[in-house]
C-alpha cells in the first residue's frame, strides 16, 4: 500500500514582470503584467512504506514547491495527494501529526535555547506528556550523538551539528514520514557524509519512510533505493537506484595534476576529456574500469594533486533526454 | 542632449521608489499635522485670539516648520543605523581610514537629507496651505534667512543623535537614550514655541538643544526679527561646535575602548 | 475540542515564554528599554498639562480622564505589541516565506506566527498604563474593565494589523500600507475624540477603530454604559473573527519563498 499517492499535480506561480525604461515601471505601478511560471506540471508518482526516496532536479526544477505541497505548506492548482491517506490541505493538522520537516535552508528551531529545551518546545507542540518528551529526547540523544552538545545554545553549534538537531527535532513525535529538503546543502564533504549515515541509522532504527531533494548525486547514491528526477517541473526519470548506477552513473570524473605527462589514449574505459599538459581531466566507465584500476593507470607516484567525482547532474539529465529520443 | 535626458530619466527611476516610501511616510506626518490642527482649533474657539503671543495661524504654521524638520531628519532610524556601526565592528573599518568617521557619518546623512528636506519642504507647506488658506508675513529676507536656520538645525541635531549612537560603545543599545530625547525635542519645542511653558522653564529651554534644533526656525518662519534671528544663528554657532566636540571627544574614547578591549 | 484549545494555549505560552527568555539573555538592556519607555510615555504629559493650562477642558475631556486615556492607549499598544508583535510584521514573515515552519505544525498557524516575538518595551507600556489608572482613581469595578478594555482594545490593534498585513498574500509592497494604518491607530488614540468632527470621526469608528478600542472604554469607565460595552466586545471578537478569514483565505495563496527563486 503506498504511502504516499500524487496524481496529476501541477502549481503555478504568477510573477510580476517589470518592463524595461521609466514608462515601464509606471505602468508596472498601474497595470502589473504577469508571467505564468510553470514550476511544477501534471507530475505522479507512489512512495511505498519504508522507502527512502531521493527526489531531484537541479535549482529551479520544482523539487521543493512539490514538497512543500506534500506538507500542507503550497495549495496545488491541479490535481491530488494523498500522503497516509490524508489530504495535506484538508487535513492540515491531522497530517503533520504524521509527518516531520527540514529544510536545509530555513531554521525552526530556537536559535538562542538550547537543543533540549527546543526539543521540549517541539514536544510540546505536538501534545507530548512530559514524562514521554524525556525518553524520547534520550533515545534521539543516543541516536544522533548530542550528548556533547545538547546544552549548549543552538546558535554556538555549528552547521553540521545544528542539522543534526533539526533533524532529532523534527523526529520528536514519531513521524511516520520524514521530508528533508536539501538537508546537506551549504555543508563540507565529511559533514555531509556524517549526516548520511545519521539519516541511514535512524531510517533502519525507526522504520521511518523517507523523502528526499537534493540537488547533490552524492547524497542519493549513499541513501536511497529510488530516484526520482524531475526537470523544469517534470518528471524525468523514476527508477531504482541500482539502475540509475548502471545508465547513468557508471562514469567518474578524475581531475589530476601530473608531474610527468602520461599517454592514455588507447586505454579501454577511459575517455580523455581534457590534456593540457601537466593537467589531465578523464572519465572513467566504472562497468569497464574501476576507478582504482585507472589510478593505478595514472601511478600513484606521479600524482600531484587529484580530484575525483561523479559527473553532473544537469550532464545525467541531458543524457536521460537523449536515451528517450 | 539626449544622453542628459538618458542620466535624467535613470536617476528618477532609481529614486520612484524612493520617492514612493517617502509620500507614504508623509501620510503618517500628515496625520499629525492633522490632529495638531484639530485642537488648535478647538482652543482657539476665536481665530482672532492671541495666546502667548500667537494666532491660530501662526500657531500651526510653527507645527508645520517644526514637524518638516523632524521629518527631515528622520532621526530613529539614524541612530540605529550608528549604534549598529558601533556593534557590529564596522566602525573600526573607518579607524584608520584618511578621514574622520564623525564627518563622513554627517556628510552621508546630510546627503539624504538633502533630498528630503526638498520634498517634505514642499509637501508641508502645501499642507499648511491647505489647511490655513495664508501665509505669514515673510519676505525675501526672512525666507532665506529661516532656510540658513533650517540647515544649521538639520546638521546640529544630527551631530547630537550621533553622539547617542555613539554611546552604544558603553551600552549595548541606545535606542532608549534616543527614545527620551526626541520626546523631549517634540514636547517642548515640536509641538508648542517655548514661550508656551512657565518662566523658569522658558529660561532653561532657551540654552537648551530645544531652542537650535527646532525653535529657533520655526519662531523665525511665524514671527521675524532681525535681533531673534542674530541670537537664533549665534546660539546655533556655539552649539554646532559643542555637538562636534562632544562628539569627537565621544568617538576618541570609544576607540580606545575598542583597542583595549581588542574589539 | 477544550484539550486541542489547552494544548494551543499551552504551546502559546511556551512560545512566549522562549521569547522572553531571548530578550533577557542581556538583563540592563532589558531593564533600561523597560524604564526608558515608561519615561518617554510620561514625556507626554507635559504636552496636556500646557494644553490645559490654556483651557479647563480639551475635546470634552478633563485632564483626569487624559491621563486615563493616555494610559488606555500605551496599556492597549502594550499588549498587543508584548504578547503579539509579530502581528505588526507578518507581511515580512509572510513575504520572505517564514511561514513554512508554522504551517507544518498541527498547531493554529496564525497564533504560531504572531506569537514567537516580544518587544520588551511593550512591558514599559503596560506598567505606565496601569500607574495612569491608579492616578485616575481605584474602584475595583472599573479596574476590572480597564484590564478588559487592555485586552479587547489590544486585541482590536492586532487583527486590524492582521487584516492589513494579510494583504501582501495578494500585492506587493503593502507592508507600507500596513504601517501607515498601524501609526494611524496609535497617533489618534492618544488624543481626544472630540476634537475631531465629520468624517474624521466616522473613519475612527470605522476603518481605524481607534473610537471603539480607545475612547468607548474611557467612557464606560466615567460612567458604565451597556450599550456600549456590548459595542466594545463584540467589534472586538468581529474583527478577531474577519482577521482569521481573510489570513486564511490569503493563506491559499501563499507562496512560501518560492516566488523568490522564480524571479531569479
Amino acid at each position: 500500500m503506498a504511502i504516499i499517492e500524487v496524481k496529476g499535480l501541477s502549481k503555478n506561480f504568477k510573477v510580476k514582470m517589470k518592463e524595461k525604461g521609466l514608462k515601464g515601471s509606471i505602468k508596472s505601478i498601474f497595470k502589473p503584467k504577469y508571467k505564468i511560471v510553470k514550476a511544477v506540471r501534471n507530475i505522479s508518482f507512489d512512495v511505498e512504506k519504508g522507502e527512502i526516496i531521493a527526489f531531484i532536479g537541479p535549482n529551479g526544477a520544482g523539487k521543493s514547491t512539490t514538497i512543500k505541497m506534500m506538507t500542507s505548506i503550497l495549495y496545488p492548482d491541479k490535481g491530488t495527494i494523498k500522503v497516509m491517506s490524508y489530504d495535506p490541505i484538508k487535513d492540515r493538522k491531522k497530517l503533520s501529526y504524521e509527518i516531520g520537516t527540514v529544510f536545509g535552508q530555513k531554521e525552526q528551531l530556537w536559535t538562542h535555547l538550547t537543543p533540549y529545551d527546543n526539543f521540549k518546545f517541539f514536544g510540546a507542540i505536538y501534545d507530548l506528556p512530559d514524562s514521554v518528551i524525556e525518553k524520547k529526547i534520550e533515545e534521539l540523544n543516543m541516536l544522533f550523538e548530542l550528548e556533547e552538545f545538547i546544552n549548549t545554545p543552538v546558535r554556538n553549534l555549528s552547521l553540521g551539528q545544528r542539522i543534526r538537531c533539526e533533524i532529532a527535532a523534527a523526529l520528536i513525535h514519531e513521524p511516520k514520514i520524514l521530508f528533508l529538503d536539501e538537508p546537506t546543502i551549504g555543508l563540507d564533504p565529511v559533514v555531509k557524509e556524517n549526516i548520511r549515515t545519521f539519516i541511514k541509522r535512524m531510517n533502519k532504527e525507526f522504520k521511518t519512510t523517507i523523502f528526499l531533494t537534493s540537488h547533490d548525486i552524492g547524497d542519493i547514491e549513499k541513501l536511497c533505493k529510488r530516484v526520482i528526477i524531475i526537470n523544469d517541473g517534470q518528471i524525468v526519470l523514476d527508477d531504482t537506484m541500482d539502475n540509475l548506477k548502471y545508465h547513468y552513473l557508471n562514469k567518474k570524473i578524475v581531475e589530476a595534476k601530473m608531474k610527468e605527462r602520461i599517454n592514455l589514449d588507447d586505454e579501454d574505459g577511459i575517455n580523455i576529456l581534457k590534456d593540457k599538459g601537466y593537467n589531465l581531466k578523464i572519465e572513467v566507465d566504472t562497468t569497464k574500469r574501476s576507478v582504482a584500476d585507472a589510478l593505478k593507470l595514472l601511478n600513484p607516484d606521479n600524482i600531484i594533486d587529484i580530484n575525483i567525482s561523479n559527473i553532473p547532474l544537469e550532464d545525467i539529465i541531458s543524457n536521460i533526454y537523449k536515451n528517450k529520443d | 542632449m539626449r544622453k542628459y535626458a538618458f542620466i535624467i530619466k535613470t536617476q528618477v527611476m532609481s529614486n520612484l521608489q524612493y520617492v514612493f516610501n517617502l509620500i507614504f511616510n508623509y501620510i503618517s506626518y500628515f496625520i499629525i499635522l492633522f490632529i495638531f490642527f484639530n485642537i488648535w482649533q478647538y482652543i482657539y474657539s476665536d481665530s482672532t485670539n492671541l495666546i502667548n503671543g500667537y494666532n491660530l495661524n501662526q500657531m500651526t504654521w510653527y507645527v508645520v516648520i517644526t514637524e518638516i524638520i523632524w521629518m527631515t531628519l528622520n532621526g530613529r532610524k539614524f541612530c540605529i543605523q550608528i549604534s549598529n556601526d558601533v556593534k557590529s565592528g564596522n566602525i573600526t573599518y573607518n579607524i584608520n581610514k584618511p578621514y574622520n568617521y564623525i564627518g563622513y557619518v554627517l556628510s552621508t546623512h546630510l546627503g539624504d537629507i538633502l533630498i528630503r528636506i526638498g520634498i517634505y519642504s514642499i509637501l508641508g507647506v502645501l499642507t499648511g496651505f491647505l489647511f490655513l488658506g495664508r501665509f505669514p508675513d515673510l519676505n525675501i529676507f526672512s525666507v532665506i534667512i529661516v532656510i540658513i536656520t533650517i540647515f544649521l538645525a538639520l546638521i546640529i541635531s544630527t551631530l547630537l543623535i550621533t553622539f547617542i549612537g555613539l554611546f552604544s560603545f558603553f551600552i549595548e543599545d541606545s535606542g532608549p537614550f534616543y527614545w527620551v530625547y526626541s520626546k523631549l525635542i517634540l514636547v517642548f519645542g515640536t509641538m508648542f514655541p517655548i514661550e508656551f511653558f512657565p518662566s523658569i522653564i522658558q529660561k532653561i529651554l532657551n540654552f537648551s538643544p530645544v531652542y537650535v534644533v527646532s525653535y529657533g526656525p520655526a519662531k523665525l518662519f511665524v514671527d521675524f526679527s532681525w535681533n531673534n534671528a542674530i541670537s537664533i544663528i549665534i546660539a546655533q554657532l556655539i552649539y554646532l561646535a559643542i555637538a562636534y566636540l562632544m562628539c569627537y571627544l565621544l568617538y576618541k574614547k570609544g576607540v580606545k575602548k575598542i583597542n583595549v578591549n581588542g574589539g | 475540542m477544550l484539550t486541542a484549545a489547552k494544548n494551543q494555549l499551552k504551546v502559546t505560552k511556551l512560545s512566549i515564554k522562549y521569547a522572553v527568555m531571548r530578550e533577557m539573555l542581556n538583563k540592563t538592556t532589558f531593564v533600561s528599554n523597560i524604564i526608558f519607555m515608561i519615561l518617554n510615555n510620561a514625556c507626554m504629559i507635559i504636552q496636556w498639562i500646557v494644553l490645559f493650562s490654556l483651557k479647563d477642558n480639551v475635546g470634552g475631556y478633563t485632564f483626569q480622564q487624559i491621563l486615563l486615556l493616555w494610559g488606555m492607549s500605551s496599556g492597549v499598544y502594550g499588549v498587543a505589541h508584548f504578547f503579539f508583535d509579530k502581528a505588526f510584521s507578518l507581511a515580512n514573515t509572510i513575504n520572505s516565506g517564514k511561514l513554512d515552519a508554522y504551517i507544518v505544525q498541527p498547531k493554529n498557524v496564525l497564533l504560531s506566527a504572531i506569537t514567537s516575538n516580544v518587544k520588551v518595551s511593550a512591558i514599559g507600556d503596560i506598567i505606565f498604563a496601569f500607574v495612569m489608572y491608579f492616578i485616575y482613581g481605584f474602584n475595583i469595578t472599573t479596574f476590572i474593565l480597564y484590564i478588559l478594555f487592555l485586552i479587547t482594545g489590544g486585541l482590536i490593534l492586532v487583527a486590524v494589523s492582521i487584516i492589513f498585513n494579510s494583504l501582501s498574500f495578494w500585492f506587493n509592497n503593502t507592508d507600507m500600507v500596513s504601517d501607515t494604518v498601524n501609526s494611524l491607530m496609535v497617533n489618534f488614540s492618544t488624543y481626544p475624540e472630540g476634537i475631531f468632527k465629520g468624517i474624521t470621526k466616522i473613519l475612527l469608528f470605522t476603518i481605524i477603530p481607534v473610537g471603539i478600542a480607545n475612547y468607548i472604554p474611557i467612557k464606560i469607565i466615567t460612567e458604565f454604559n451597556i450599550y456600549l460595552f456590548i459595542i466594545n466586545i463584540s467589534v472586538c471578537l468581529l474583527l478577531i473573527l474577519i482577521s482569521f478569514i481573510i489570513f486564511y483565505k490569503g493563506l491559499k495563496k501563499y507562496s512560501s519563498s518560492n516566488l523568490m527563486s522564480a524571479r531569479i
